[in-house]
């Protein structure tokens, strides 16, 4: 896939050295310590992401744009959010028209200033989103392509974790916007990433209070939960 | 680049807030201000979001989904154990957060429960910066004051239940245990016992104590005195057989039927078998009824003698406390005392001028101080004094000993009355306050002129001055040329303000209230000196340098504040803390007065219940605010 990558990353993303402040920036990452997943909840900072893929194949299409909103106690704090443009202006049409000119993907240094700046924003957090594995692939990839760094970090996916802590829409995972409607949570714009990375923030406050009322307490709980489930549904 | 995603959630926070009072109407600056600073948190059904235990509050919660239990008071008091449930757009609490101190419920997540989060700080902030929001909070003040004053009439109007009626049962009526003799007890016996106890009647009783007699005071004189009986026979040969007599169970009502249907004035209460319990008289009923404003009114108007007049402000007192439990505010019944004090007073001054007649002669009696003001309450001395014109410079001394010999009968019948005697001497029959029209504007002249301490304390008695009875318009000539003195004297005003300043409220910066250094009664506030004057002097102040006629605090301030152009709003925030504490006052006489107290103004703040002490706190806020506009106005 490294080939489809670097199509959508732009032709260049490895042939420019990283200057010595990107290398500054990275190292300094990298000495971040591990994230301590043993604490609670409500003393551990959540990251929670979601990305708009522009043009109209969600699959294969080019990264539009970066949302991040930090869980930091418990609560929401709008300040500390984050919106990345991957692509530039005039083609980001990730909810518009049927035929969008093709995306023109962000390259060179202003992409490595955008994902630092993601990592920065990020730092050693857990990262949680709703069908994660499909958010991490991207995330990850990008960074891979751009800063030649692997993050390393756990992702929880709220679509299993919930599943297995809410009896109330069934065994099986739902789609997100089933959980919205079930809880009363309105979106601020679907699809926009930083709205949906709200909309899930508040799902995840909502799964917190529900795990810790069953005893479990810490990020590394949530990610038991994930691995049972996902043994339990995956192999069966 | 964060700034976009801010933008995003902040606009969406501000959009949520505007569908609800008062972020409906609140400045976009302030709202954005807010939205960019509130937190997200959520509760589940159960959490207990705020609560007494969760110590002072920190935060201000603003529901943005779900709803919120408020369930009051903790079982503690049984009044306020209704439940409340706050929905997205409310919040709290703003009266805990307000005054820096834990909630009185608690706030209970009703279902899953999103709130929007302010830190104290930015509250605080947020009310410095947003009108709208700060008349919001005040309002909301406002509103715990008609809570806290509903409270308040809840208590009394139990304590008022507690009292007995004409629907109470004869058990609850007769307190005594009632005093028999048997048949064969001599007469000399049972006069005797009734001598010694001050007995009205004596019920004779058989073998089982069942009533079988009744003998009373006027039984003595008609059938042993006029006939000249023997005192040595039995009881039972002067007795009245078959006394009425009714269960325990029955009510006053039923008592008063018996004695209406049957001519007497005794009925007795007995227990299911028979046996006495008790002796209701045709007076005990009557003190049950008590008496109504008219019949009041009417019995003062047409009292022939002082002792009258005695019984008529004992009813004005009862009357009174039942006002402060049907609800009414502290300032009608202040006016209602006054009202009916002058009634008593004019009758008092009628009674008097049979003996004395100033035919011929233009005078008025002034009243002073509270009473001046229409603002008494239960405790109240004399303050008053007479204004008379003098045709003939040579009459003058000779009119003036007559109005003090008159003004000293009035003087002395008034403190019959219950209002005792002016311990300053501030009463008509001082030769200082009985003067001519002149003499009278000379000497609010002179203190304008020379507002020395003394002047200064005499302004603020008697420049509320008020006529009760005689030629009102003297009183009004007074008022204008006061007026004109006081409107050319920017210096006496000053020191006027000067002087109202001179006592702050007590409010502490470390404690909520700084209470007196008096070592005789340690931890008490005097409502009267640290409460009510400031308000009555800011509005004395207010009163004079705007032309202002009124000499009630509460007109005053609603009259000349209009005139400073201060909003209506907060007059009305001003007027309700003046009324709050004047309702605190009449509540402590009154339960003084009950345990057989003089009634004087120390409340304990320790004592007031949590929800008093915050709007009693919220009071003298309001009180600092009338001292800071005048510190503005006189810029001192």
């Amino acid at each position: 896939m490294v080939w489809l990558a670097k199509l959508f990353a732009g032709h260049d993303a490895r042939a420019v050295p990283l200057t010595s402040e990107v290398q500054e920036r990275l190292s300094a990452w990298r000495k971040l310590p591990a994230p301590d997943l043993t604490r609670s909840h409500y003393r551990s900072r959540y990251v929670l992401i979601d990305i708009s893929i522009a043009g109209s194949d969600w699959k294969g299409g080019p990264l539009g744009s970066i949302g991040a909103l930090a869980l930091v106690d418990g609560l929401i704090d709008f300040q500390d959010a984050l919106h990345l443009a991957m692509v530039h202006p005039a083609a980001d049409a990730g909810q518009s028209l049927a035929e969008p000119p093709p995306a023109t993907p962000i390259s060179g240094e202003q992409r490595r200033a955008a994902l630092l700046s993601l990592l920065g924003f990020v730092g050693k957090a857990p990262l949680v989103a709703y069908h994660a594995s499909f958010v991490a692939r991207r995330i990850e990839r990008a960074l891979a392509e751009a800063l030649d760094v692997e993050l390393k970090l756990p992702w929880i996916d709220l679509a299993w974790v919930m599943a297995g802590l809410f009896g109330e829409l069934g065994e099986k995972s739902a789609q997100m916007d089933a959980w919205l409607e079930h809880f009363g949570i309105d979106s601020v714009q679907r699809h926009n990433p930083v709205s949906d990375a709200y909309a899930t923030a508040q799902l995840l406050q909502l799964t917190l209070a529900r795990a810790a009322h069953k005893g479990f307490e810490t990020p590394a709980s949530l990610i038991e939960i994930e691995k049972a489930r996902r043994h339990l549904y995956q192999s069966g | 680049m964060s700034n976009e995603a801010t933008e995003l959630l902040v606009s969406a926070c501000i959009q949520s807030l505007q569908a609800y009072p008062p972020f409906d109407r609140m400045e976009a600056e302030a709202l954005r201000f807010l939205a960019l600073r509130v937190k997200l948190a959520h509760y589940p059904k159960g959490a207990r979001i705020l609560a007494k235990e969760t110590g002072v509050a920190r935060t201000l919660h603003i529901v943005q989904r779900g709803r919120v239990d408020v369930v009051r008071g903790g079982g503690e008091r049984k009044l306020e154990s209704s439940s409340v449930r706050l929905g997205p757009g409310q919040s709290f609490s703003i009266g805990a957060l307000m005054a820096q101190r834990e909630t009185v419920g608690a706030y209970v997540a009703h279902d899953d429960v999103f709130c929007y989060e302010l830190a104290a700080d930015d509250f605080f902030a947020l009310t410095q910066k947003s009108t709208v929001f700060n008349l919001f909070c005040t309002q909301y003040i406002a509103g715990l004051l008609r809570q806290s004053q509903q409270q308040l009439q809840l208590q009394l109007a139990q304590r008022a239940a507690e009292q007995k009626t004409m629907n109470s049962p004869l058990s609850m009526v007769v307190v005594r245990e009632p005093v028999a003799v048997a048949l064969d007890t001599s007469v000399r016996r049972v006069v005797e016992l009734m001598a010694g106890q001050h007995l009205g009647s004596m019920v004779v009783v058989d073998a089982e104590r069942r009533p079988v007699g009744i003998f009373t005071l006027s039984d003595i004189l008609k059938r042993i005195v006029l006939p000249g009986a023997s005192l040595e026979q039995a009881i039972a040969a002067v007795m009245s057989p078959a006394p009425q007599t009714l269960p325990l169970a029955a009510n006053a009502h039923d008592a008063a039927l018996v004695m209406a249907m049957h001519r007497v004035r005794h009925v007795l209460a007995v227990d299911e078998g028979g046996r006495l319990r008790g002796v209701v008289s045709e007076r005990d009923l009557f003190k049950l009824q008590g008496a109504g404003l008219r019949q009041i009114r009417h019995s003062i108007d047409a009292a022939s003698s002082v002792a009258v007049l005695q019984h008529a402000r004992e009813d004005v007192r009862q009357l009174a406390l039942t006002m402060l439990s049907e609800g009414v505010g502290a300032q009608e019944i202040t006016q209602f005392i006054s009202t009916l004090n002058d009634a008593v007073t004019r009758r008092v001054i009628e009674l008097n001028l049979d003996g004395d007649d100033f035919y011929g002669i233009d005078w008025a009696w002034l009243a002073f101080g509270s009473e001046g003001r229409d603002e008494q309450t239960f405790t109240t001395d004399q303050d008053n004094g007479i204004v008379f014109i003098c045709t003939d410079i040579m009459d003058r001394e000779q009119t003036q000993l007559r109005f003090l010999d008159f003004a000293r009968a009035v003087n002395d019948d008034l403190d019959k009355c219950g209002f005792p005697l002016c311990k300053g001497n501030i009463m008509a029959s001082n030769p200082e306050l009985c003067l001519t029209l002149e003499e009278w504007e000379e000497k609010f002249s002179h203190w304008v002129r020379t507002p020395e301490p003394l002047a200064l304390l005499n302004a603020t008695i008697f420049f509320d001055f008020r006529p009760l009875y005689g030629r009102f318009n003297l009183a009004h000539r007074m008022r204008l040329s006061l007026l004109r003195m006081t409107q050319g004297n920017p210096l006496f005003l000053r020191m006027l303000a000067q002087n109202a300043l001179e006592v702050a409220p007590p409010l502490g910066r470390i404690r909520d209230f700084v209470t007196g250094d008096d070592p005789e009664h340690p931890g008490t506030i005097d409502l009267k000196k640290y409460g009510v004057r400031l308000f009555t002097d800011a509005a004395r102040l207010f009163a004079l340098a705007n032309q202002v006629e009124a000499t009630n605090t509460v007109a005053r301030l609603k009259r000349a504040c209009s005139l400073m152009k201060i909003s209506s709003d907060e007059v009305a925030a001003i007027v309700d803390g003046f009324n709050f504490i004047q309702m605190l006052r009449l509540r402590h006489q009154h339960f003084e007065q009950e345990h057989g107290r003089s009634g004087d103004n120390l409340i304990r703040p320790d004592e007031l219940n949590e929800i008093e002490r915050h709007i009693l706190k919220e009071s003298f806020r309001q009180a600092r605010r009338l001292q800071s506009r005048l510190k503005l106005d006189y810029q001192m």
